[in-house]
Order: C-alpha cells, then structure tokens, then sequence
C-alpha cells in the first residue's frame, strides 16, 4: 500500500491545532475550577510560560537511561493517540494516521504512555513517584474497566471497531448519537472518564495540592516541558474518543472545540463537587457504580 | 452317629476358637488351637465316613477285590494323618515362639506384645 | 526340558543335605543352598524359554505312578513358569542378599530358606486341593521360622501373630476341602472344576471356606494386621520373598481356586480386592516406617491384582496380560524395595536420603516406584491402560474410579517418599550394602526395565500400540542415562542437537497447527537449553528427566491413537516432575505437581477408556463421531484432565510453587513449554469433539467461565506476590485463562488468540523467568523488595523484562497487541457476554503486576549489598537476546506464524478468519497494520528521544540519594525503596477475592484423609487376638455378603 506523505503536514498541523486548544482548555478549566473555589486562577497563559520556562531551563540532571527516556514515552503516547484516531470526520486532512490501526489500538495505546512515565518515576527512586504510579495503577485498572465495557457495548452495538465507522452511524441528528441510544454505555463511561483526568475525586494519584507526591517528583527542566506538553495533549485525545464513540464525533473544528470543551468541563464539573478519595474508596466506587452500568451496557445491547 | 460326630467335630472347633478369642495366654491360645484342630480331625473323619463300612486296611477280611463295596473311602483318612503331622509341627513352632517370647519380656500375656501396630 | 518335579526335589534334598553337614560347615552350607536355588531358577528360567520362544504347549507331571484324580499332579504351563522362576529367582537373590545372616544363623536357616521357597512354588505347581493345603502349610512354618532371621525382637511377635492367625485358616481350610471333597469325590483341581463344586449340596459353603482360606492369604482388609507386622519387622532380604514371592504364589492359587468357583465368585474377589487396595493406600498414607509403608503398598498391590483376577469374566484372556503386568511389576519393585531398605539405616522415611550416595539406587528407587504406580515404560502401564479400557467398555465405571482413586493415592505417598529421598538431609548413617546385596538389587532394576519391554512388545503384538522402549524420543532420552557422567555442557550440545535434529526430521510431518507446537517445543526447548550451559559439573539426572519431558511431548503432537496420546502424556508428566523437583525447596511443590497431573491423566485415561468403549485401537480424531450420551462424559473427563496442566483456577494450586520453586532455567521449560501440552490436548479435544451438552449445560460455555475467572483470579493473585518468580508463576494462570478462553469461545478468531497467545506466552514467559532467574541468582534472593535499582548493573536483563512486559501487557507496538486485538475480534462475534465481561476485569490489572515486577527489581534504590553484582550469566542473557529479536520480529511480521493457522482453521471453522493485504491485517470488524504501528510510533518516539537529546545535551547522572526529599537525605536505600506490599490499597479493596479458596479445599481434602487414615489405621491395635477377631469377621461379613448377594 502506497503511502499518502501528505499525510504527515496534515497530522503535524492536527497535532498543533490540539496542542494549542490543551493548553487553553486546561487553563481555562483550571481557571473555572478557581472561580469556582472563590479563587482568581492562573492567568490563561500560564500554561505557555510554564512550558517556555522549562524548555529554557539549563540545570539537566539525569538519574539513568529510564528517566531519560519517561518522559518520551509519555509524550509519544499522548501523541500517537491523538493521531491513531481521525480527528474530525469526513475530513481527509484530520483523519491522521488512523490507517494503522482501530479502536482496540488506541484503547491499548493509552497505556503507553503511562508505562513509560511510571518506568521512569520509578527510576528517578523516589519513592514518592514509586507510591504515585502505585496509586495510579490501581485506580486506573478500575477507571479503565467501566470505560473499556462501554467501549465494547458500543463496538457490540455498531458491529465494527473502526472508529469512523462508529462516527459514521451516529450521523443524521443528535438522537442518532450514541448518548441516546445507549445511555448506559455513555453512563459508564463518562464515570469512569472521571477516573482519567486526575481531578477530584480521583486525584489522589499525583496530589497537587500537597507535599510533591506523585510520578513527576523528580522530573524538572526539559523532563517536565514534555510532560507538560502531554499533559495538553492527552486530555484532548482521549476526549476525542469519548466524542467520537459516544457524541457524534465532530465534522468541523467549531463542532469539536465546543463538544471537547464540554466533555472536559464535566470533570471539572464533578472535580469541584467533590472532596478526595483514597485510592480503596475509588476503586470501591468504580467497581460498585460505575462497571455495573457497564455490564448492564453490554449485557442488553 | 455321624452326626454326632460331625457336630462333636464343629463344637470343639468353636470352643477352641473361642478359647483362642478370649484367653490372653499365650499357651492357653495354643492349647484352644490344638483342640480346634481336634475338632477339625474329627470332622474330617466323620465326614470320609460311610454307615456299616470297616477300616480302609486290606488283610484277611477284605480282599482287594470287594474293597470297593466294602471300606469306607481310605482318602479322609489320609488327609487327617497328615493334618495331624503339620498340626503337632504349628504347635511346636508355637510353643517355640511362646517360649522366646516368654524369655524376652517375662509374660505370656499376648496383649503385651503390641509394639508393632498402626 | 526338565521335569518341573526336579524344582521342588533339587530344593527338599539340599535341605536334607544341609541337615547332614557339620554346623562349622557354613561356607559349604551356603554354597549348596545357593546352588539348589540356582538350578530351581535354572529349570524355571528354561521352561519359561520354552513356553516363551519354542511355544511349548502345558506340561501335566505326575506323581505316583498314577493320573489324577488317584495322585497327585502338577502342572507346568506360562504362568506357572514364569511364577516358579519368580519365587526362586527372588529366593536365590535374597539368598545372595542375607549371606551374612544366613551364615551367622547356620544351615538350618538356610535350609527353611529353602523349604519356604519350595513351599512356594508347590504352590504354584500344584493342581491339587490337599496338596495345596500342604505346601501353605510348609509355606507358613517356613514364613514364621524365617521370621527368626530378623535382627528386629519385635519379629518374634508378628511372627507369633502369624501362626495364630495361619492356624484358624488352616481350620477352614480343611474344613471346605472336606466338604469339597465330600460333594465331588475328587481332591483334583481341575476335576473339582469339571464336577462344577458350586451346583452340589453343600458345594457354595465348602468353596467358601476353601476360598476365604486362601485370599485371607492375601490380607485383605480389615483381616491384615499380621501381615503387616510381618512386613514391618521381617528381615527385609526375607520381607522381599515374603512380598514378592509369597503374594505372587498365593495370587495364583487364588486364581486356580477361582476355576471350581466359577464366575459367580468373581464379584467376591474384586470387591475384596478393591476394598483392599483402596484401605490399604489410604492407610499407608500416615506411615511414617518405611518397612511397614511398604507392607501396606504390598497389600495394596496384591489387593489390585486379586480385583483384576475377579474381573476375569470381561477380561477375558487379556487377564494374563493384565494380572502378569500388575503383579510382575508388584514383585520386582516390592523385592527391590525391600532389599534397598536393608541397606538404609534409619527407619524413618526420610532417612532414605542416605540413599543419595549411591544415585544408581536412587535410580533404582525410582524405578521401582514408577512400576508400582503404573508409570510409562513399565508393564503396569500397559496392564492398566488395557485394563481401565476393557472395563470400560464393559461399563464398570465405579471399579474403574475406585482403582483409579487408589492408584492415586499410591502415587501420592510414593512420590512424597521420592521427595523426602532427593531432598532431605542426607543422614549421619550412609549407606552401607555389600556387592552381593547391590548385584541383588541390579537384578530387579534390569527385569523391571526388560519387562517393560517385553510388555510394550506384547502390547504392540496384541493391541497394534507402539513399544515405547523403541520410540525414538524415548530411547533418546534414556541414553542419557548412560551418558550421565559426561559433563554438563556437552550432554547439553547433545541434547539441543537432538531435538533440533529430531525437527529438522520431522517438520515436514506437521500440519500449521502442529507444527507451531513441533517449533515451539523442539526449537523453544533448544533455545531454553542455552541457558542450561550457564551449570558447570555433571549436573547428574538432569538431561535424563528434561528429555523424557521433551519425548513425551514431541509423543504427544506425533500421537495418532489415544494409547499413544496418553503415554506421552505420562511420558511428559514424569520427567517434568523430575525436573521440577530439582529445585532447592520444592518438595512439597513438585508433590502436589505430581498428585495433580497424575489426577488429571488418570481422568484421561477414563475418558479415553470411555471413548473407545472397548476397541483395542482408537483413533484420535474417531472421538468426534462419538454421539449422546457418552460423549458429554468423555468430553468432560477429557477437558479437567487437561485443564490440570493448564492450571486452570481451582486445580492450579500446584502451580506456583512448582514454577517458582524450579531451577533457574527449568522455569522457563515448565512454564513456556510444558503449559502447551495442556493446551495442545484441548485443542484437540475441542477440533474433534465441539461443543458437548450436559444436562442441557453447554460445556464449552463452562470452560469459557473457568477461562475467564482463571484469567481474573491469576492476574489478581499475581499482583501480590514478593517473589518474582510466583509472581511470573501465577500470571501464567491467567495468560493460561486466556488461552483457554479464547479455545472456548468455539470460532475461528477465538482459536487464533488462543495460538498467538501459546507462541507469545513462551517467548515472553520463557524471557521473563530467565531474567527473573539470572538476577535471583546474582542477588541470591527472588523476594523483589530486597532487590531495586539493578538497572544500571544488569542492563540486558532489565531490557529483557522490558520487552517482555510491554508484550504481556498487551501494549502496541509488540506482540501481546496482536492477541489483544485478535481477542477483541473474537469476542465480538461471540454471544456469551459474561465471562467477557470478567476478561474485560481481569486485563488492566495485568499492568498492575508487571509494573511491579520491573520496577521492584530494577528501578528504586539499589541496596548497598548489591552495589558489586555483575551481569546475570552470559548463557542466561543469551536466549533472552533471541526472544527480545523474536518478540520484535513476530511484532512486525505476526503473519509469518499466524497466516498459514489462520488459512488451516478454515477447515474447522469456516469463514470468519482475517484478510491479510499486504501489511494489513483485517477482521469483519476491524483493521490493524503492524508495520504501520512499528514505523509510526518508532518515528514518534525517535523524533521526540532527538528532541530531548538535543534539550538536555548536558544532563549528567546524579548519585542515588540525590532525590528531592523534603529537603532531607533519605536514610537508607531499604527504606527508600517503595517495593513491598506495593499495592497495599487494592488488597484492602479487593483482597477477599484472592483469599485462598482453592488451597484450603485441596488442604481440607488431604487433611481429611490424612485423619481418616490415621484413625482408621488404629484397628491393627498390635494385639494378636484382635486380629484373630478381625480374621473372624472378615469371614463373617464376607459370609453374609456372599449368601445376601
């Protein structure tokens, strides 16, 4: 099969309208998470700084070849989602490089990145970062599940693993979206869409708030530019899935800047609400609440 | 007259089986065994024997050629004599045993000669 | 040939001869006695060369002029010739064997020596009712005279114990040849047969009492105490005549009696028989004195054997073949055993270990317990492979279960034994023997394995089944055997030459579906064997027990038949249980390995047996035209059977210890490889059979649920492991659930996953023990928290485990991607949305304990103890290097193993395969492109890894504790290193699914026998009364049985 080489500027250009939306939106919903709290916020630039700041930074020290390479991995997991998944539908240009594979490609490919973080934390032997990815795993081996169900009861329902094919039989009016015709699927899922974004009441993985706990302890300069960099770009990504399998998709930017934005408000939304779980309690809660709507997803599809 | 013989035979096997059941002594044991095998001679006998027949033994009263219709059947007979033989051999070999026994521990009771068990 | 007459003449007249010689004349004594039991061996021997190779027909001789039934006759036939050869050949042995302490006891020893030897074969020979009784008689003086040999003063007691007991037999005895006598006017055995006993007045009672007289011989349960008394103090050359000879003779005279009983008494046997057997097994389960274990195991053999005579109505004339097995296999491992215990010391079992001085008595030792358990080559085998079939076929299922419990059961206290022996303390006291007790004990070990052979030629001769002595594989790894004293490195080029020579012999015999299991376990063991190169010595018993497992399982894809199927199966059972009992701890591992596999074939053999429903020969693939109601039952005995192997959840308590425990590169053997031969039979079993309904129950959709909760439970288990290796150990259950799930699932897709995952599940499995190994052996512990930052000491390794973990994990770019995806496919078209729903659980938390697994051993904080350790061994690194290739290699290109399955699937489940265009790989469902996946993602990562090259150009390693720490300096790399108990949170929220259901059940169940057996065994209260009453009873209830039945 012949290769499209226009297809790389297109995927590059995919990459920096998302990269550029990540750092918004995450300011922006860090932002309304503060006024929300009776706080001013971060300025909306912030994020940009933040990354500028690090890329520049001269001090670079290194504890291996693993923590060298964390943040890499990090980073190219959040990147290959991205553009493992067509990006808006119908469009050439956006559909990215998901020739290479299906749903089941990006639904494993998240965990690329996470292992390769985790890798390096561990690395770094702090045991802060060690307790972080030990908490995060096991939060995340429940997260995923009702996430993975409903992914599966929508595979089920649709009869393909192609995500544009999955896009492509939501057409035709929101009522066709997957939200209305499999609410459970889209229940469980958006539980367990909780789980991923690292806001309460699942933060406890890398406690922002507190003593430095978490992976990225250890990681500082250019290390946590790149992080920083996922950070914008992963969210989007794997939002772009939700939108995709349970809202319609997107057929133009306008569409998938405001279903994206949307989506991602809703864990903020919760993230305010809520106070923190220890990381039992979420595991408890996402076994009890959120793989039962899952199962019932698949079970009645 | 058989019969008595034959129920005279089973009664001193019971007795002496019963004697060898619940006698602890180590001779007392063989003396009930003996008379047991008494019983059991007996009961060979009474068995091999045929109403109004003599004696198995060819002389002057019984010609080899009427000795058909005439002794009873010479075979129960044998085998007694030889239960007899291999009967005095067991009980000498018990006695022998006893005897060893006795010398090891001072007892005849058999109830003290348990160590090998389970 | 000479008079069968001269057997018992030569024996009486060195008696008498010996009974003239001066008593200072010992040297002379011994001389003749040998001499006399040299030409009774000398005249068997010939007429067993005559009945064998000229096919002599059976010889009467007479005695006293006359013919039966005015004298006395004996018989010379088969049986009774190999039978007198056995009783004098033993007598003659254990003659040998007691020199010292028949010439410290003089001639009259030697001369009841002689008597009870003669006693034995009369026996044998003789065909008349009071002449038998004599010759027991004879047998029975000479049995309690030889007791007097024993330097044990307890012999004195049994021996008495015996005498009252022979002397209430011998009541009966006279009393049923009386009345026999008395309905049939003949003492002739054979005439009392013509005159048909049974049918006279009084004739039933008179046969009982003959018969009762004569199995109480045996010592059937509960009338055995004496017996065992004996066995326990007996001196053990005599307790070797006494198990080997006396048992075999009485066994026949039972059978002679069995011919004026006729079928009628047939039931009475084999229920005695078999109650015998099983009681007797289970209570030698608590035994702690060896010589007393062995009596019960003797009971218990003569006790199987007296079952099959019972059984001669459907056995048929297969009985000889079957009867002789057991009891020729019975008596040289019995008399072999006994005669090893004389050279051990102590008395415990575990003092055995003494024996590990000497390893070809080791390897006497396991011969002969092999033989007792029905093992492969030996001629139990053959006899209970045909004897389980021909009961089947006739529908005697319960007696087939209750042999098949005891066997076990056997099985199970002689392998624990075998344990004790290998790795016990080896004791103060060594083993001290003298060459004529060894030559002894030679002799046994060679007639075992000749008789194995000669019964695999008879087995080939009358039911068409391969001799497994000439089975290529087979006699290859044997060979080993003889070539133990080379070095290790150069059996082991011989061993790598051989299988891969064997494959390139082969290849082209294999189908695709075979032929991933001919590479994975020819070329796979290959490749494991480097690592084998790492052991330096002569690494004795080895090679011997790794290629057995490889000629089992090689035997196994090569079967045709069911017969042969199942002994490779066993083939491959032994010398992995050899294997894994060469671990440092694994004791108790390997036994519970042991029980579980023996359990799980011995339901193989009953559902083959099942199967066949009596056809000699059957064929594999004829077990799909087999239709209800049988075939649910075969479908279900054959499915646990294999499951066993596989460990699925339940039955997989076996399996953590046994992998974990193994050394270093014979984890990867037992894990990667061996684990196929489970699946490789479920394959099988499913390609013939399909789907099977019980009761309405889809079976298939049961073992989809074992599947999955085996994939759930293992992977959960997994994650709270501290020893590497049970950790690698309990996710093969899972990977094994997984496999054994997508078999389930009955479509194309399904079985595709499931191959992928038994090619992946070997490369990665195979790495990852090899890594875990190498760094167990460089730190000297496998406890992962007292590991941490090797990393930087053991790259290669840590690259190793790398690889691996991204491939189980499933994680694109490498190949566990490839089975994820096929999996996702396959279930989607798949109606049973439960159990997916439980696989769907139980894969993200493989994650869990495979981050675990790098980052314990290899990130975190190095401690101070192994700041100087070196990389693992280069022969450990090597094979891992090969995988690391093959895991990128099958990454890229997973079409180069899987295409040609895919294409041969079709002919089992048409349709549904993949479309494979170009580097694309497609389903109905959806697409994945490896090539694609590779490049992408390497130029991503590439791209980004210059990127931060050219950012952080002048990054420099800093010291360990250089960490951000509060601004403190941690105290110590232990405390510092977040490894033990790392999931902590998930065991306080899902601990109560890992509890230990499965041990506590297989516990309780041993536990259960255990106390019973220990109870139970009380009976044989040491009292000789009481076993005079339980003499009494036994006749009693037999009584009531027989007149109720």
């Amino acid at each position: 099969m012949p290769f499209d080489w226009m297809k790389i500027p297109y995927s590059l250009l995919t990459l920096f309208i998302v990269v550029n939306y990540g750092f918004f939106l995450n300011a922006l919903i860090q932002k309304m998470g503060a006024r929300a709290g009776r706080r001013y916020g971060i300025p909306i630039w912030q994020n940009y700084v933040d990354m500028i700041k690090n890329y520049g930074l001269r001090s670079s020290i290194t504890h291996g070849a693993m923590f060298y390479l964390g943040p890499v991995f990090r980073l190219s997991g959040g990147v290959g989602l991205l553009l493992f998944v067509p990006t808006i539908y119908g469009s050439y240009m956006f559909s990215n490089l998901s020739f290479a594979g299906d749903l089941i490609l990006a639904l494993y490919f998240i965990f690329f990145g996470t292992l390769g973080m985790a890798l390096g934390a561990g690395e770094s032997g702090h045991p802060h970062a060690a307790i972080g990815v030990s908490r995060g795993l096991a939060q995340v081996s429940t997260a995923e599940l009702p996430f993975a169900l409903a992914v599966f009861a929508v595979a089920l329902q649709y009869q393909t693993l192609s995500v544009t094919e999955i896009v492509a039989a939501q057409q035709g009016g929101f009522l066709q979206w997957t939200l209305f015709t499999n609410p459970l699927a889209v229940a469980a899922a958006m539980l367990g869409f909780l789980g991923s974004m690292m806001r309460p009441p699942f933060d406890v993985v890398i406690a922002p708030q507190e003593i430095p706990i978490g992976p990225p302890t250890e990681y500082h300069s250019a290390y946590l530019a790149l992080m920083q960099t996922n950070r914008a770009i992963f969210p989007i990504a794997k939002i772009v899935i939700y939108m995709n399998l349970f809202f319609g998709g997107a057929s133009d930017w306008p569409t998938f800047f405001f279903k994206v934005f949307l989506i991602y408000l809703w864990s903020a939304f919760v993230g305010v609400v809520f106070p923190r779980f220890r990381v039992e309690q979420s595991i408890r809660w996402f076994l009890i609440w959120a793989v039962p709507l899952g199962i019932l997803s698949i079970i009645l599809v | 007259m058989t019969y008595i013989a034959l129920a005279t035979g089973f009664l001193l096997i019971l007795i002496g089986f019963y004697g060898a059941l619940t006698n602890r002594n180590l001779l007392r044991m063989i003396v009930a065994f003996t008379i047991a095998n008494s019983g059991i001679n007996v009961v060979i006998i009474a068995i091999g024997y045929m109403h109004g027949r003599t004696a198995p033994i060819l002389d002057a009263t019984v010609s080899a050629a009427d000795a058909l219709t005439r002794v009873i059947d010479p075979v129960p007979q044998v085998l007694v004599l030889t239960a007899i033989v291999i009967g005095v051999g067991v009980a000498a070999l018990m006695l022998v045993f006893a005897y060893k026994l006795y010398e090891r521990k001072g007892t005849l009771d058999i109830s003290k000669f348990a160590e090998l068990k389970w | 040939m000479v008079n069968a007459i001269y057997i018992i003449v030569a024996a009486l007249g060195a008696a008498f001869l010996l009974g003239l010689l001066k008593s200072e004349k010992r040297g002379t004594a011994y001389v003749i006695t040998l001499f006399a039991l040299s030409v009774m061996t000398w005249i068997s021997a010939g007429w067993v060369w005559a009945f064998v190779m000229e096919r002599a027909a059976p010889v009467d001789f007479l005695t006293g002029g006359t013919s039966p039934p005015f004298s006395i006759n004996f018989r010379m036939g088969l049986p009774e010739a190999v039978l007198t050869l056995l009783a004098s050949l033993t007598g003659l042995l254990s003659a040998l064997y007691m020199k010292d302490v028949l010439c410290a006891l003089g001639q009259r020893a030697m001369a009841v020596l002689l008597v009870a030897v003669m006693a034995l074969t009369g026996i044998i020979l003789t065909r008349d009712l009071f002449n038998l009784f004599v010759f027991f008689e004879l047998a029975i003086i000479s049995t309690a005279g030889l007791m007097l040999l024993s330097e044990d003063a307890r012999a004195l007691a049994a021996g008495f114990k015996y005498l009252i007991v022979s002397q209430m037999l011998s009541v009966f005895f006279l009393i049923g040849i009386i009345f026999a006598y008395h309905a049939t006017g003949t003492l002739n055995i054979d005439g009392m047969a013509t005159a048909s006993l049974g049918l006279k007045a009084g004739g039933a009672i008179a046969f009982f009492f003959l018969f009762i007289a004569v199995v109480a011989e045996l010592k059937p349960f509960p009338a055995n105490g004496w017996g065992l008394d004996i066995y326990e103090s007996a001196h053990p050359g005599f307790a070797a005549i006494f198990s080997a000879a006396t048992s075999s003779a009485v066994i026949y005279a039972v059978d002679k009696l069995l011919l004026i009983g006729g079928a009628e008494w047939l039931p009475m046997a084999t229920g005695i028989g078999v109650i015998t057997f099983l009681a007797a097994n289970l209570f030698a389960l608590p035994q702690t004195n060896d010589r007393r274990l062995l009596g019960y195991s003797s009971i218990a053999q003569t006790g199987l054997i007296l079952a099959v005579l019972g059984q001669r109505d459907i056995l048929g004339d297969n009985v000889l073949y079957i009867a002789g097995g057991l009891l020729l296999s019975h008596a040289i491992a019995k008399a072999g055993l006994n005669w090893i215990s004389g050279l051990v010391a102590g008395r415990e079992l575990p003092d055995w270990a003494a024996l590990r001085s000497r390893p070809i008595l080791v390897f006497a030792f396991v011969t002969f317990i092999a033989m007792l358990s029905g093992l492969p080559p030996f001629p139990g085998f053959y006899a209970k492979w045909e004897m389980v079939r021909i009961l089947a076929g006739e529908g005697r299922i319960a007696l087939i279960g209750l042999i098949l419990l005891g066997l076990l059961i056997e099985a199970g206290y002689l392998f624990r034994w075998f344990g004790y022996i290998i790795k016990r303390e080896v004791p103060a006291q060594s083993v001290r023997c003298s060459p004529f007790q060894i030559s002894a004990i030679f002799v046994a070990l060679a007639s075992g394995w000749a008789l194995g052979f000669v019964w695999g030629e008879l087995s080939n001769q009358y039911f068409g089944h391969d001799n497994l002595l000439l089975a290529i594989p087979v006699v290859f790894a044997l060979t080993f055997l003889l070539l133990d004293w080379l070095p290790a490195w150069v059996k082991n080029s011989i061993a790598i030459v051989g299988l891969s020579l064997f494959f390139y012999l082969t290849f082209s015999d294999y189908d695709p579906l075979r032929m991933i299991f001919a590479i994975i376990f020819l070329i796979g063991g290959a490749v494991i064997l480097l690592a084998s190169y790492d052991s330096k010595g002569r690494r004795i018993g080895f090679y011997p027990a790794t290629m057995l497992m490889f000629a089992g399982l090689i035997l196994l894809i090569r079967a045709t038949d069911t017969f042969g199927f199942f002994a490779a199966w066993e083939l491959l059972t032994i010398g992995s249980y050899f294997l894994i009992l060469r671990g440092k701890h694994s004791e108790p591992h390997a036994l519970s390995y042991i029980i579980f596999s023996l359990g799980g074939a011995f339901l193989i053999l009953a559902g083959f047996a099942l199967a066949a429903q009596g056809a000699p020969l059957f064929n594999i693939d004829a077990l799909a035209q087999l239709t209800q109601p049988l075939a649910p039952w075969v479908f279900l005995l054959l499915a646990i059977g294999f499951m066993t192997k596989t460990a699925a959840i339940g039955l997989h308590i076996w399996l953590p210890g046994a992998h974990s425990e193994a050394e270093t590169d014979v984890s990867p053997m037992v894990s990667g490889i061996l684990l196929k031969a489970g699946l490789f039979g479920l394959i099988v079993l499913l390609m013939t059979m399909g789907k099977q309904q019980l009761y309405g129950v889809e079976l298939t959709y049961v073992m989809l649920w074992i599947g999955a909760l085996s994939a759930l439970l293992g992977n959960l288990m997994a994650i709270f492991q501290e020893d590497a290796k049970r950790l690698l150990a309990y996710s093969s259950i899972g990977q094994m659930g997984y496999a054994l799930f997508g078999l389930a699932l009955m479509n194309h897709l399904g079985w595709l996953m499931a191959l992928m995952f038994v090619i992946n599940h070997y490369i990665y499995k195979s790495m990852l023990f090899l890594s875990a190994g190498g760094v167990a052996k460089r730190t000297g512990t496998r406890d992962m928290y007292r590991m941490g930052g090797l990393i930087t000491l053991m790259p290669l390794s840590f690259i190793a485990t790398l690889i691996g973990i991204i491939a189980v994990s499933g994680v694109p770019p490498l190949s566990g991607f490839g089975g994820r995806w096929i999996f996702y496919n396959a279930i989607i078209s798949s109606e049973y949305r439960l159990p997916m729903v439980i696989i769907f659980l139980a894969g993200p938390i493989a994650f869990l304990y495979l981050f675990r697994l790098i980052h314990t051993i290899f990130l975190g904080q190095l401690k101070d103890e192994y700041r100087k350790i070196k990389e693992a061994p280069f022969w450990f690194i090597l094979p891992q290097m090969i995988y690391v290739a093959l895991l990128l290699a099958f990454a890229v290109a997973p079409g180069v193993a899987l295409r040609r399955v895919d294409t041969y699937l079709n002919q089992i489940f048409p349709g549904g395969g993949l479309q494979w265009t170009g580097t694309e790989i497609s389903s109905a469902y959806g697409y994945w492109n490896p090539v694609a996946i590779m490049i992408i993602i390497a130029v991503i990562f590439g791209t980004l890894f210059a990127w931060l090259l050219f950012v952080n150009r002048k990054a420099q390693k800093v010291k360990q504790f250089n960490i951000v720490y509060a601004a403190e300096r941690p105290y110590r790399p232990e405390t510092t290193h977040f490894a033990w108990n790392f999931f902590a949170p998930y065991r306080k929220a899902l601990g109560f699914l890992v509890q230990p259901f499965a041990t506590r059940f297989w516990d309780g169940v041993t536990n259960t026998l255990h106390t019973a057996a220990d109870i139970s065994r009380r009976l044989y209260n040491g009292n000789g009364q009481s076993y005079a009453f339980h003499l009494l009873s036994f006749v009693v209830i037999a009584y009531l049985m027989r007149m109720g039945a």
